[in-house]
C-alpha cells in the first residue's frame, strides 16, 4: 500500500502538465476558471490540439491510434487538464461511440468514423432519452425500418446534449417488438445532415440552451451504419457504460472548483465566518474522500481487479459534490448572486456602456463580476444527478451488489 | 499510488480474522463483558498473534510493523467487536518507541509486546474534552529521573487492571509524557463497564512516582492521539463491515407482507447509503494509515480529516443498521445494538465529528485534495 505515486507516474504528469501549460490557450483556460461561457469554437479548438496531438482519444488503445495509457495515467492526464482549466473533453465521440465502433464496428466503420473522431473534427451526438424513455431506457421506440439497402428512421429523442452542433449522431433504435424490450433494440449511426433529422433546442432553467430534441422523420439512414448485428444495441450500449467508470465522479474538477470556491468566499467575506467556513470544511473532507475513493478503483483497474462494488458509488458522490460546490459558491455570493445578466457570462464583457461600462453603473451590481455566473451554475448542476442513470437507479445498482 | 495489501499483510489479516471467528465468538464477548468488561486471557491471545508488538522494532521483542499492519489487525478486531483495547498496545509501544530514553524502552517494549504489560494512554481530563494542550496534572522532579504526579484521568481504557500508564502532566510549566505504574504508591483506580461494554476507569494520582517519557509531551500526546485516531477509523471500518453484513443476512430472510424486507426499494436505498459511508470511510480509514507517517502538521490535518468523515459514517451505518433491523435492533440480545454502540463510543473515541470538522476547518489550506 502506498498513497504516493511511482516516480514514472509522477514524471508521466509532469510531462501532461508541462504540455498542457504550452498548448492550452489562455482565452480558453481564463473561461474555465471563471465559468465563463464556453463556445462551440472554444471546445472544438481544444479537440483539435488534442487531436494533433493524438490525445482527443486519450483513452484508446494503441492499435486504434490512442496512446495506450493505462487507468492511472489517464487519471492524471484528465487531472492535470482539469487544473489547469481545460474544458472537459465533449465525450461522445470520443469516449462514447468510438469504444463502440472499436469493439464491435467493422473495419470499414472503424476506418470511416474513427479519424474524423480522433481529430475532433466531427461532432458527435448521442441519441439514446426519448421522451417517455428515461431511465426505463429500453422501453425506447424512436424506430428503424429495414428497407432494402436502408432503415428508415421515425421518432424523436431528447436530451441530446450540444446536439445543436452535431455532425452524426449514435442512437439506439426499435427495431423489434417481438420479445423482451432490451432485445429488439440496435445501435445504429446517423448523418444529422441527412433530409428529416430536425434539431430543436431545449432552452434549460439557466437560460441556456444545452441540450436538444432530435426529430427523425422518414430518415433514409444506409444499412451499413448499423453496428454489429441487428438487435443487439443493448448490449452495445451496456458496454459503452462500462467504460470510463472513474471519470464519472469529475474528482478531479471538484479539487480545482474547491480551490475556486475558497477564493470566492475569502472575496465575499464568509471565509472567516465559522458557520460558512464549516461548510467549506465539510466540502474538503468530501472531496479529499472521493479522490480516495477513486484512487481505489484506479488502483485495483491498474491491476486487474474487479472494483465494481465501489465503482458504482464514484457517479452517485461525484455528483453530489458537483452539486455541493455549486451550491456553496452562489450561497457564498449571497444577494450578489441574484442578478441575471446572461451577457456578463461572457468573457470580456465591458458592461452597459449606457450607463457608464463596467466601472460605473453598467457593471454588474456591486462591481460584483465574478458572482455573474455562480446561481446559473449552480441551477445547471442540478443535471448531474439525473443524467447518465438517475441517482435513484444508481442506488439501485449499489443495492442489488449489496443485497442480491 | 497503490491499495494492494502484501501477502504478509493478507496472511496478518486472515490470522488475526481466524482468531475473531473461532476465538472471540459473540457469547465469549458477552461473558466477558458480564465479568467487568476485560478479560486478561483474551488480551493475552492477542500478544500471542504478535499484535502488542506489532509497532515495536524486533529488538524489543516486537513485530517491527507498521501503520498498514495496524490498520488490518484493527479492522478485522472491529469486525468482532473485540473489547481489549489493542490500539493501546500500538500507541504505548510506538510512542515509547519514539521518545522515550533507552532505559524506559528497554524495561517497557519487551514486556508490552509479549502482552505481560499492559500500558494504556491516560489523558482525558474532565476540562480538557478532546483538547490535547490542557492538562491541570502537575508533575515536580523529585530526585534525578524520578518525578511525582499528582492530577486525576478519567475513562481510561482498563484503567484499573492496566499495569502502568502513559501521562501527559505539566513539568516547570510544560506538558510533558511520563510513564506511571499502577502498583506505584499514591496511584488509585476506580473501574466501571463503558457503553459499549468494555472496561474504563478513573484514575486518580498523588504524588505518584513517575519516570519521564519526554519533556516534548504535547508533540508526543499529539503523536500518541494520532496513533489511536488511525486505529479507531480501521476498527470502525471493521464494525461497519460486520454491521452490514449482518443488516443484509438480516434484510434477506426477514418477511413482511409476505416478501423478504430486502425487495423493498425504500430500504434497498438505504443500505446503497450504507455501503456509501462504509467505503469512504474506509477510503478516509486507508488515508489515517497512509499518513501515520508524516510530519506532524500533515499527519494531524490527515487525522482530522479522516475522524470526521468515520465519524460522520459510524453515525449514520450504526442508526440506519439498528432501523432495517426494526424491534430486534433495539434488544440486547441480538447483535446490531452491540454493534451500534461500538460505532456510536468509537466516534466519541479521540473527538468526535463535530470537534474533528473544527480541526479541518482550522487547518484549511488554499488547496484541495489527497496530496494538498
Amino acid at each position: 500500500m502506498d498513497l504516493a505515486f511511482t516516480s514514472e507516474e509522477q514524471h508521466f504528469r509532469e510531462d501532461i502538465r508541462a504540455w498542457v501549460l504550452a498548448n492550452l490557450p489562455a482565452d480558453i483556460s481564463h473561461k474555465v476558471h471563471h465559468a465563463l461561457r464556453l463556445s462551440k469554437d472554444d471546445m472544438q479548438r481544444w479537440a483539435r490540439i488534442l487531436g494533433q496531438k493524438g490525445w482527443l482519444g486519450h483513452g484508446w488503445p494503441k492499435a486504434f491510434g490512442g496512446p495506450g495509457w493505462n487507468a492511472v495515467q489517464k487519471h492524471l492526464f484528465e487531472e492535470e487538464c482539469a487544473l489547469a482549466g481545460a474544458p472537459r473533453v465533449v465525450p461522445f465521440g470520443p469516449v462514447m461511440v468510438a469504444p463502440v465502433i472499436m469493439a464491435f464496428g467493422n473495419a470499414e466503420q472503424q476506418q470511416r468514423f474513427l479519424p474524423g473522431i480522433a481529430s475532433g473534427e466531427v461532432w458527435w451526438s448521442q441519441g439514446y432519452s426519448e421522451p417517455g424513455s428515461g431511465s426505463d431506457l429500453a422501453s425506447l421506440r424512436c424506430k428503424a425500418e429495414r428497407q432494402g439497402k436502408h432503415y428508415i428512421v421515425n421518432g424523436q429523442k431528447t436530451w441530446t446534449t450540444l446536439g445543436q452542433y452535431g455532425d452524426w449522431i449514435f442512437c439506439l433504435v426499435r427495431t423489434s417488438s417481438e420479445g423482451k424490450p432490451q432485445t429488439g433494440i440496435s445501435f445504429l449511426l446517423i448523418d444529422m445532415k441527412s433530409p428529416g433529422v430536425t434539431v430543436r433546442p431545449i432552452v434549460l432553467l439557466d437560460g441556456e440552451a444545452e441540450v436538444n430534441e432530435v426529430w427523425f422523420e422518414n430518415v433514409e439512414v444506409p444499412a451499413e451504419n448499423l453496428i454489429g448485428e441487428e438487435n443487439k444495441g443493448w448490449t452495445y450500449a451496456k458496454h459503452l457504460l462500462s467504460h470510463e467508470r472513474t471519470n464519472i465522479a469529475d474528482v478531479n474538477r471538484a479539487k480545482r472548483e474547491l480551490e475556486r470556491l475558497k477564493r470566492i468566499a475569502k472575496a465575499e467575506g464568509v471565509y472567516d465566518d465559522p458557520r460558512f467556513r464549516d461548510e467549506i470544511a465539510k466540502l474538503e473532507v468530501d472531496v479529499v474522500a472521493l479522490e480516495m475513493l477513486v484512487l481505489r478503483v484506479l488502483s485495483a483497474e491498474k491491476t486487474g481487479k474487479n472494483s465494481l462494488d465501489i465503482a458504482g458509488l464514484l457517479k452517485i458522490r461525484g455528483s453530489e459534490l458537483q452539486q455541493r460546490y455549486t451550491e456553496l459558491m452562489m450561497l457564498a455570493a449571497g444577494p450578489f448572486s441574484l442578478p441575471f445578466m446572461a451577457e456578463a457570462m461572457d468573457a470580456g464583457w465591458q458592461g452597459d456602456q449606457v450607463h457608464g461600462g463596467l466601472g460605473g453603473l453598467g457593471g454588474f451590481p456591486g462591481g460584483a463580476l465574478h458572482c455573474a455566473p455562480l446561481a446559473s451554475t449552480y441551477f445547471n448542476m442540478r443535471k448531474t444527478t439525473i443524467y447518465g442513470g438517475s441517482n435513484e437507479v444508481q442506488r439501485n445498482i449499489v443495492a442489488q451488489t449489496v443485497l442480491g | 499510488m497503490d491499495f494492494d495489501f502484501s501477502d504478509d499483510q493478507t496472511q496478518l489479516r486472515e490470522a488475526v480474522n481466524k482468531w475473531v471467528g473461532k476465538g472471540y465468538d459473540f457469547e465469549r464477548r458477552r461473558s466477558i463483558v458480564r465479568a467487568g468488561g476485560f478479560s486478561r486471557e483474551a488480551y493475552a491471545e492477542l500478544a500471542e498473534l504478535g499484535l502488542c508488538g506489532l509497532y515495536i522494532p524486533e529488538a524489543h521483542g516486537g513485530m517491527g510493523m507498521g501503520p498498514v499492519e495496524g490498520m488490518v489487525a484493527m479492522e478485522e478486531l472491529g469486525r468482532g467487536l473485540v473489547l481489549e483495547p489493542l490500539a493501546h498496545a500500538l500507541i504505548a509501544g510506538a510512542v515509547i518507541n519514539a521518545w522515550a530514553p533507552e532505559a524506559v524502552k528497554k524495561a517497557w517494549l519487551p514486556p508490552i509486546a509479549a502482552g505481560q504489560a499492559l500500558v494504556v494512554l491516560a489523558h482525558q481530563e474532565r476540562a480538557a474534552r478532546y483538547r490535547l494542550d490542557l492538562c491541570a496534572t502537575l508533575a515536580t522532579e523529585h530526585k534525578e529521573g524520578t518525578w511525582l504526579i499528582s492530577g486525576s484521568k478519567s475513562v481510561v481504557p482498563a484503567g484499573d487492571l492496566a499495569d502502568a500508564f502513559v501521562v501527559p502532566a505539566m513539568a516547570n510549566g510544560r506538558q510533558a509524557l511520563f510513564l506511571v505504574e499502577r502498583t506505584a504508591p499514591g496511584v488509585s483506580t476506580r473501574g466501571y463497564v463503558t457503553q459499549d461494554g468494555s472496561r474504563a476507569a478513573e484514575l486518580q494520582l498523588s504524588k505518584a512516582e513517575a519516570t519521564l517519557i519526554s519533556m516534548d509531551g504535547l508533540a508526543a500526546l499529539e503523536h500518541s492521539v494520532d496513533i489511536g485516531l488511525a486505529a479507531a477509523c480501521a476498527e470502525a471500518v471493521g464494525v461497519m463491515d460486520a454491521t452490514l453484513a449482518i443488516t443484509v443476512d438480516y434484510m434477506n430472510q426477514r418477511k413482511q407482507f409476505g416478501v423478504a424486507i430486502s425487495s423493498f426499494q425504500a430500504l434497498r436505498h438505504r443500505v446503497a447509503d450504507i455501503k456509501m459511508q462504509l467505503e469512504l470511510a474506509r477510503s478516509m480509514s486507508y488515508y489515517a494509515s497512509l499518513k501515520l507517517q508524516e510530519r506532524a502538521p500533515e499527519r494531524r490535518a490527515a487525522m482530522a480529516r479522516a475522524k470526521y468523515q468515520v465519524g460522520q459514517s459510524m453515525r449514520f451505518v450504526g442508526q440506519q443498521a439498528v432501523q432495517l433491523h426494526g424491534g430486534i435492533g433495539v434488544t440486547d440480545e441480538y447483535i446490531v445494538s452491540h454493534c451500534f454502540k461500538k460505532l456510536t463510543q468509537l466516534e466519541i473515541t479521540f473527538g468526535d465529528s463535530i470537534h474533528h470538522l473544527g480541526e479541518v476547518s482550522a487547518q484549511m489550506q488554499d488547496t484541495a485534495g489527497v496530496f494538498a
